[in-house]
C-alpha cells in the first residue's frame, strides 16, 4: 500500500498476462475445434465410402433360405419322395440366458423325453454359439402357436416352418430311393461342403443312400438368401424383399419304376427275404426293384434311435441290405438258359438226346439229378422244360467253362450297370481265367468243376438285377439292353437303355432257349406250369425256375434243415408275353426253402400280372373276348426245379473240386 | 440503457438492470445445442419423446432457469462461497471414498437419503471457484513462481487424486486440466509450464503401466491399436468411426442412422451422441454443431476478458476451459483420436448431472458478465 504505483502496475501486469494467455487459450481451443473438423472431413468425406460399406455390412444380413428338395416321382408322376411342412423350434445358444430353463419352458408345451433332451443338449454343446439348433420337430399347429405366443419371454428361441422329407410309400422304395438324414462329419469333409452355409442349416438333410445320395446335387437345389436388416444383437428388424435372392428348388427326378408294380412286389414278398426286379425288355426301364424285408425310410429322416437301428442291423433277414443290387446269390437252374445257349453256340445239336437216369457218374463220383427217377432221354428243349441236371452237367463238361462264362457275360452276368445309384455287387462268374487268379495254388480248371457251373451252382453268384437283365436280353431277341432306373432329371430324359447294339447270338438259338422257357411255364409237364398261369387269355408267360443250394447236405445238418438260414434259395426268371416279350423279371427268395416254382414263380406271376395289366397294348389284347383255358388239377410231387442232390463220390474221398459239394458219407 | 444511466450508484444492482446485462447470445447458443441434443435423442429412441428427449429438454429448461437465477447472484457472493463450496466438495469426495455407492464398478455416488449426489461434479465448479479465489489475492510475481504455488497444486491435486481413485479417470483428467489451465492463465512462468509438460510426458507411460486399472489400460492400448480387438474393447471406437464415416457429407437423414437405430453404436444417447448426429446429419451437421460450440467458447472467453475483477476473469475462463475440454475430449474420443474415457458432449449428451454442472458453470459465467464492473475486495471476501 505504501507504493501504490507498484500496486497498480502489479494489477495491470496480472490483467495483461491473463488477457494474453486467454487469447492464447482461445487460439488453442480454436485449433482443437479445427482439428476435430479436419478429422471429421477425413472420416466423412475422404473415407466415407469405406465406412458406408462397413455400416451396410453391419446393417444387412442374408438369412439362408433353404431350397425345397426336388421330388422323386415314379414313371407316372406318383410322388415317391416329397416334402411336407414341419413346424419346428430352434434355439441359439448365444442368445439364450439359461438353456435348461428354456428347455423346461418348452417341454411344458411339447413334452421332451429325457433321451431327446440329452441329444438336444449334446447338439447345443457341439454346435457353434451363433448357430441355431433344432430343439423340437413336427409340432402340431396348436403347439407351434403356443411356442410363438411365448417367444417374447424366450430369448434365443425361434419357431419357424421348414420342410421335411417324406416317403409316402414308407418301405416300398427304401432301397432304391434311399433316404436323407442329418449332415454328418463325413459329409462335411466333401470338397466345398465345409464352407457351404446350407450344410450348417439345422433343418438341412443330405442324401445318404440310393437315389437321394447319388443325385443329391440335383435334388438339393440352390439356397437363396433373404435380405434382412439386423440390429447389434442379430435380431431381424426388417425384411427387404427387393434384396432377396430366390432359392432354386431342387430338380424333380423321375424314376422308371412303377409304384403299382413295386407295391405289389413288396406285398407278395410278405415276410420273405429276397428281391424282385422287373424291367421293360424293349426299353430297359426298370419297373420294379424291390428288396425285402424293407424299412421305413421316414424313420431315418428324423434320426433313428440306437435300439431302432440295432434292431434293423441285427435282424438276420438284413432289411438294410439291398438284395436286388448288393446281395449276390447262386442263380441255380435259371442259369441253365446260359448253358443251353452256350452249347448251341458251340455247335451242339439241340435235338441230340442225353439219357438222364437220375444221376451221372463222372470223375469218380455221381452227380445227381434233382429228379431221382431220372428224366429219360432229353433233348435241349426237354432239358430246359424239365430242368434236367444231367443234361446240363454233360453239356457244361463238353463245352467248358469259358464259353459259358462268355455267354453269361454278354447277357449281363457279372456286370455292373450304370443305373445311377451305387451299391451294385458284380458277384462271381467263374472261368479258367478266374480260377487262375483266384486260386494261385490250384490254378487249373478241373473238368469236374464244369458240371456244377453248368447248372448255376458252385462259385457262381449273381444279383437280381443281373438275372433280370439276362432274361430281358434273352426275351427281346438278342438286344444288349441296359437297365435304366432314372427316367429324367429336371424334365431332361436320360438316355434309353435300348439304344444298344445286338448281341452276337443267332436268332434260331435264342428261339430254342425261349421255347424251352415257354414250355417251363406252359407245357403241363413244365417245372412251373401251374404257378405260371397268368389267367390273361392268350398272354402267356415264359420262365425258368431255379433252386440254389445253401447248406451242405452231407454234413449231418438235417436237424437244422428247418432253420431259416439253412434253407435253399428259390429263384424264378420270367418274361411275358412270350410271343411278344414286353417285360422280363427275376425273383430271388432267400432261404425260401421250397422249389423255385413254388416259392418264386407265383410271386413272379402276380407282379407280372400287374405290369401287363398296366400296359395299354397288352391290355387291349387281353380284353379281346377269348376262351379261357382250364388249368389242369395240380399234381403233388417232388419239388420241381430244385437243386439236385449232391454228387456222391464212389471212393468216399474228399472231393478234389473246390466248387463241388463234398461227397456223400454213404 | 445508456452508459450514463449505468454509472449512477446503485443502478447496476437493480434486478431489471442485471437482467439486461445477461449475455442473451450465449443463452441462445446454449439453447440451440441443448435443442439439437433433444432432436437427436428423439431420433435415437425411434422417434419417441421417451425415454430421453422429453427428459433432456425439460431438464434443460429447469437448468436454464437456474442459470438465470445464478447469473443474478452478486459476484461477491460467489467470491465468499468459493472456499466453502470447494471444502464441501472435498469432504463429500472423501465421504464417497469411504462410504460411497458402487455403481458400474466405480464408487462415484453419495447417497444423502433423499438424493444421490456425484461430488466430483460439484468439484468441477468448486475447483474453479477456489483457484480463482486464491489467485485473486496473489500478486503477479507470486503467481509466476513462488512457494505459494504449492497451494493451488494442493487444491487441484487432492480432488483429482480422490476422483481418480473412484476410479473416474475422465473426470480426474478434466479436473487437473481445468486447474492447470487456470494456473497458466493466472500467469505461471513459462519455464515452469515447459518443465511440467516435459515431466508429464515422462510420467505418463509408467503411470499407464503401473497405476491404472486393467480396464483403463485396455482402453488406452485399444485406442493405440483399435483393430486388435474389434468385438471387445475396440468395438466402441470402431462402431463410432463407422457411424461417423458412413454419415458422409450430408448424412443418412433424420431418424435413418443405421448404426445408432440398430444399436451397433454403444452409449449412443450419452457419450457417443455426437456419432449419432454425425451419422444422420453428416459433415455439414457436425461442423454446424462445432461452430455453435466454438461460438460459446468465444463468447465465454470474451466475458472473461472483459471482467474487471481478477476473480471474475479466472472464474469465467476456468469454466470455459472445462467446457472446452469436454468438447475436445469427447470429440476426439468419438472420432477415434483419443481413448474411450467417460466424458460426454456437454448439453448434447443425455445425462442430468453433467448438464447441471455445465449450466451452473454458465450461471457463474453469466454472473461474471452481469457483475463485470464490480470490484471484489481483495483477500477477505466479505458478503455484501
Amino acid at each position: 500500500m505504501s507504493e501504490p504505483s507498484i500496486y497498480f502496475s502489479e494489477v495491470n501486469e496480472r490483467q495483461g498476462v491473463f488477457s494474453r494467455r486467454t487469447f492464447l487459450m482461445g487460439g488453442l481451443a480454436g485449433v482443437g475445434v479445427l482439428a476435430l473438423a479436419g478429422r471429421l472431413a477425413q472420416l466423412q468425406i475422404v473415407d466415407a465410402d469405406r465406412y458406408k460399406l462397413m455400416a451396410a455390412d453391419n446393417q444387412f444380413n442374408f438369412r439362408l433360405v433353404p431350397p425345397p428338395r426336388g421330388l422323386i416321382v415314379d414313371r407316372n408322376g406318383v410322388a415317391l419322395a416329397s416334402n411336407r411342412p414341419n413346424f419346428r423350434v430352434m434355439l441359439t445358444k448365444d442368445q439364450v440366458d439359461d438353456v435348461d430353463a428354456t428347455l423346461d419352458t418348452l417341454s411344458l408345451i411339447s413334452p421332451l423325453s429325457p433321451d431327446r433332451r440329452k441329444a438336444v443338449m449334446r447338439d447345443i454343446e457341439q454346435s457353434p454359439r451363433f448357430a441355431p439348433v433344432s430343439v423340437m420337430d413336427d409340432l402340431t399347429w396348436e403347439q407351434f402357436s403356443a411356442v410363438n405366443v411365448r417367444l417374447p419371454q424366450l430369448p434365443g428361441v425361434t419357431a419357424d416352418m421348414g420342410e421335411v422329407r417324406v416317403y409316402p410309400f414308407g418301405g416300398a422304395f427304401a432301397h432304391v430311393i434311399g433316404y436323407v438324414s442329418k449332415v454328418s462329419d463325413v459329409d462335411l469333409k466333401a470338397p466345398g461342403a465345409m464352407n457351404d452355409p446350407l450344410m450348417h442349416n439345422p433343418g438341412f438333410r443330405i442324401g445318404k443312400q440310393g437315389v437321394e445320395k447319388a443325385l443329391d446335387r440335383e435334388l438339393r437345389g440352390k439356397a437363396g438368401g433373404k435380405k434382412v436388416e439386423v440390429d447389434a444383437r442379430g435380431r431381424v428388424i426388417r425384411e427387404d424383399p427387393r434384396g432377396d435372392i430366390k432359392a432354386v428348388p431342387g430338380k424333380e427326378v423321375a424314376l422308371s419304376l412303377d409304384a403299382d408294380v413295386q407295391n405289389r412286389a413288396l406285398e407278395v414278398m410278405g415276410e420273405e427275404s429276397g428281391a424282385i426286379v422287373l424291367m421293360d425288355c424293349r426299353s430297359g426301364d426298370l419297373l420294379c426293384m424291390v428288396s425285402t424285408p424293407s424299412f421305413d425310410a421316414n424313420r431315418f429322416v428324423k434320426g433313428l434311435s440306437g435300439p431302432e437301428y440295432k434292431a434293423l442291423a441285427e435282424y438276420e433277414r438284413k432289411p438294410l441290405l439291398d438284395k436286388a443290387l448288393s446281395g449276390t446269390y447262386p442263380p441255380g437252374s435259371t442259369f441253365k438258359t446260359m448253358t443251353a445257349l452256350s452249347a448251341l453256340e458251340s455247335g451242339i445239336n439241340p435235338e441230340e438226346r442225353i439219357v438222364c437216369s437220375g444221376g451221372w457218374f463222372f470223375g469218380g463220383r455221381t452227380f445227381h439229378c434233382w429228379q431221382k427217377r431220372g428224366h429219360g432221354a432229353q433233348s435241349m428243349h426237354d432239358a430246359i422244360k424239365n430242368s434236367c441236371d444231367v443234361y446240363f452237367y454233360q453239356m457244361a463238361l463238353r463245352i467248358g467253362p469259358d464259353v459259358i462264362a462268355r455267354t453269361a457275360r454278354a447277357f449281363g452276368i457279372n456286370q455292373i450297370f450304370d443305373i445311377g445309384i451305387p451299391g451294385q455287387k458284380s458277384g462271381t462268374l467263374p472261368d479258367r481265367d478266374w480260377k487262375r487268379k483266384r486260386f494261385p495254388k490250384d490254378p487249373v480248371w478241373h473238368p469236374g468243376e464244369s458240371p456244377s457251373f453248368g447248372i448255376g451252382q458252385g462259385a457262381l453268384a449273381v444279383n437280381a438285377l443281373q438275372l433280370a437283365v439276362m432274361t430281358s436280353r434273352l426275351a427281346n431277341g438278342r438286344k444288349a439292353l441296359n437297365p435304366r432306373l432314372i427316367k429324367s432329371i429336371g424334365g431332361v430324359a436320360t438316355p434309353s437303355g435300348a439304344d444298344v447294339p445286338d448281341l452276337p447270338f443267332s436268332k434260331e438259338h435264342l428261339d430254342i432257349v425261349r421255347g424251352g422257357m415257354a414250355a417251363v411255364a406252359n407245357d403241363v409237364t413244365g417245372t412251373a406250369y401251374k404257378q405260371s398261369q397268368l389267367g390273361l387269355g392268350d398272354v402267356k408267360m415264359a420262365g425258368k425256375t431255379g433252386t440254389a443250394q445253401v447248406r451242405n447236405y452231407d454234413k449231418a445238418t438235417t436237424r437244422k434243415a428247418s432253420e431259416w438260414r439253412f434253407k435253399d434259395h428259390n429263384l424264378f426268371v420270367a418274361f411275358a408275353p412270350y410271343d411278344d416279350p414286353r417285360y422280363a423279371m427275376s425273383v430271388i427268395i432267400q432261404h425260401g426253402g421250397l422249389g423255385g416254382a413254388t416259392a418264386a414263380a407265383p410271386r413272379a406271376r402276380e407282379v407280372m400280372r400287374v405290369a401287363l395289366l398296366k400296359d395299354p397294348e397288352v391290355r387291349a389284347r387281353i380284353e379281346k373276348p377269348m376262351p379261357m383255358p382250364e388249368a389242369p388239377p395240380a399234381a403233388a410231387g417232388e419239388v420241381e426245379g430244385a437243386a439236385p442232390p449232391p454228387p456222391t463220390d464212389a471212393s468216399g474221398q474228399p472231393s478234389p473240386f473246390p466248387s463241388s459239394p463234398p461227397p456223400d458219407p454213404q | 440503457m445508456t452508459a450514463s444511466a449505468l454509472t449512477r450508484p446503485g443502478e447496476r444492482d437493480r434486478l431489471i438492470v442485471k437482467f439486461g446485462q445477461i449475455d442473451w447470445a450465449l443463452c441462445v447458443l446454449l439453447s440451440l445445442i441443448a435443442g439439437a441434443g433433444g432432436v437427436m435423442l428423439y431420433s435415437i429412441a425411434g422417434s419417441s419423446w421417451t425415454p430421453w428427449a422429453a427428459d433432456h429438454l425439460i431438464r434443460f429448461s429447469i437448468f436454464f432457469g437456474l442459470m438465470i437465477v445464478l447469473a443474478l447472484i452478486d459476484i461477491r457472493v460467489w467470491f465468499a462461497l468459493a472456499y466453502p463450496v470447494y471444502g464441501m466438495g472435498l469432504l463429500m469426495l472423501i465421504a464417497v471414498a469411504l462410504v460411497g455407492e458402487v455403481s458400474l464398478g466405480a464408487q462415484r455416488w453419495l447417497h444423502l437419503g433423499f438424493v444421490r449426489i456425484q461430488p466430483s461434479e460439484i468439484m468441477k465448479v468448486g475447483l474453479v471457484l477456489a483457484l480463482a479465489r486464491f489467485y485473486h489475492g496473489v500478486s503477479a510475481k507470486d503467481a509466476r513462481f513462488s512457494w505459494k504455488l504449492l497451494i493451488p497444486a494442493g487444491l487441484i491435486g487432492m480432488p483429482a487424486l480422490l476422483v481418480a481413485h473412484q476410479p473416474d479417470l475422465g473426470t480426474a483428467i478434466l479436473l487437473s486440466a481445468t486447474g492447470a489451465a487456470i494456473v497458466v492463465l493466472a500467469g505461471l512462468d513459462w519455464r515452469v509450464i515447459l518443465t511440467g509438460v516435459v515431466g508429464a510426458a515422462v510420467a505418463v507411460p509408467p503411470f499407464i503401466m503401473f497405476v491404472m486399472k486393467d480396464y483403463q489400460r485396455d482402453r488406452i492400448l485399444t485406442f493405440l491399436n483399435p483393430e486388435n480387438d474389434p468385438s471387445g474393447a475396440g468395438y466402441h471406437t470402431l462402431q463410432a468411426k463407422i457411424a461417423l464415416g458412413s454419415g458422409g457429407l450430408l448424412g443418412k437423414g433424420y431418424g435413418l442412422g443405421s448404426q445408432s437405430q440398430l444399436n451397433f453404436l454403444p452409449e449412443k444417447q450419452t457419450d457417443f451422441i455426437f456419432a449419432t448426429l454425425a451419422e444422420e446429419f453428416g459433415f455439414v451437421g457436425c461442423v454446424s454443431i462445432l461452430i455453435l460450440y466454438a461460438a460459446v467458447i468465444f463468447i465465454a472467453l470474451r466475458i472473461a476478458a472483459t471482467a474487471h475483477s481478477h476473480f471474475g476473469r479466472l472464474c469465467a475462463a476456468g469454466i470455459t476451459a472445462t467446457f472446452t475440454l469436454y468438447v475436445l475430449i469427447n470429440g476426439a474420443m468419438v472420432m477415434g483420436l483419443a481413448p474411450v474415457v467417460g466424458v460426454p458432449m456437454p448439453l448434447l449428451s443425455y445425462g442430468g448431472t453433467v448438464m447441471l454442472t455445465v449450466m451452473v458453470g454458465f450461471g457463474l459465467v453469466q454472473a461474471v458478465r452481469v457483475h463485470r464492473y464490480s470490484e471484489v475486495t481483495s483477500g477477505k471476501g466479505t458478503l455484501v
